[in-house]
């Protein structure tokens, strides 16, 4: 049972991370105070890790552990939360020109959801494709705050958002174990299993969350009173 | 459409190098180049009162070694350019002093990905290192990426 889980996170089983599943909860374990989240959502790139099985894992720390996949479209990447075997034979998550419109309808239609990560991204995130092409139809929200982007990407976001009346929600988009949890979403509503989660994405009632630690400006320059003439 | 390729390249063993047998010398050069203090791949007399009974290698001794060729005659291309994307270490068994190493080598996998500055080939070369036993001693993931 979890209100707070980190959305987007990829183990070892993706390409680019050697984090370990096991890893990542004690390090949630030892930064509870910090980042207070009760599960996470594995998104590994371009597949689905269906023989990881984390029970044991999610008994020993607490945590709820769920899976899910990230895919690459022609609108940019997607996180694809409820996956199952007609998702998985309807679509091949290795090809990375997957129809952005197909994957939103026909994971929708076979009882996932869709949803675009890191819309403020260049070149794979939905912002710079809606400046090219039509909006995508069916789209529920988008990933509002994720904890890889660069300065800006996120910012870009909130007018995305407003513009066509999306859910937001965050994740980390962790490759590396510290970074687990920095961005998260917290949910109104307990969420047990993926099919809560799917049901919840689709409903509505959740919102990023940001445990980024904001450090203090360092200033360039000793502070000095302003005795200026104001020209 | 996925990236397209001839797929039987795929787990071909392309090279095969066997190498002469380590010395003991040659781990103590390795272990003073990286600065290494660890009794366990240094000091003989404290190495065999140690788990392994000898003195063995550091983990990361297997990355010195070099095939005869790193990459088959006809390496896919999928773009322009190509550089090093890192390389992944799994070690299985120790390497010990008089151990005869052979490197089978393949293309393990190739795949596409899409990031901030558009496509991106990564083509995965695996070094599979066994010793004279037979022994599997360590496995390495050479990723090259081409765009």
């Amino acid at each position: 049972m979890a209100r707070i889980l980190d959305m987007h996170l990829h183990s070892e089983a993706s390409d680019d991370s050697r984090a370990p599943v096991e890893a990542y909860l004690k390090w949630l374990a030892r930064k509870r105070d910090e980042r207070p989240l009760e599960g996470l959502v594995l998104t590994e790139h371009r597949q689905f890790n269906k023989a990881g099985d984390y029970r044991d894992l999610e008994d020993k720390y607490g945590l709820l552990i769920l899976k899910a996949s990230e895919v690459e479209t022609d609108y940019g990447h997607m996180l694809v939360y409820g996956v199952n075997d007609d998702i998985l034979n309807r679509f091949d998550f290795k090809n990375v020109r997957l129809s952005a419109q197909e994957v939103i309808s026909e994971v929708a239609r076979l009882g996932g959801i869709a949803m675009p990560c890191h819309p403020g991204r260049p070149t794979i995130g939905l912002i710079e494709h809606y400046q090219k092409r039509p909006p995508l139809e069916g789209v529920v929200g988008v990933e509002a705050l994720n904890g890889g982007s660069k300065k800006g990407e996120n910012e870009r976001v909130a007018g995305l958002v407003q513009a066509y009346g999306y859910h937001a929600f965050g994740g980390s988009d962790s490759h590396l174990v510290s970074f687990v949890g920095l961005c998260a979403t917290e949910f109104d509503r307990d969420i047990k299993t993926i099919e809560d989660l799917v049901d919840t994405l689709r409903a509505g009632g959740y919102r990023p969350l940001d445990f980024r630690v904001q450090r203090p400006q360092t200033p360039i320059a000793p502070e000095v009173p302003y005795h200026g003439s104001g020209i | 459409m996925a990236l397209e390729f001839d797929r039987s390249i795929i787990g071909q063993i392309f090279d095969e190098t066997a190498f002469p047998p380590v010395t003991k010398e040659e781990i103590l050069a390795f272990t003073t180049a990286l600065g290494e203090k660890n009794p366990l791949y240094t000091d003989e007399a404290a190495a065999a009162k140690g788990p392994y009974g000898g003195l063995v290698a550091p983990p990361t001794f297997v990355t010195k070694l070099r095939a005869q060729k790193f990459t088959p005659e006809h390496l896919p291309k999928f773009g322009k350019m190509g550089f090093d994307g890192g390389r992944d270490l799994e070690i299985h068994a120790p390497v010990r002093p008089g151990d005869a190493l052979k490197m089978a080598s393949t293309i393990h996998d190739i795949y596409e990905k899409t990031g901030r500055t558009g496509s991106m080939y990564f083509i995965v070369i695996r070094n599979e290192i066994t010793n004279q036993k037979g022994e599997k001693v360590a496995v390495i993931d050479h990723r090259i990426m081409q765009r």
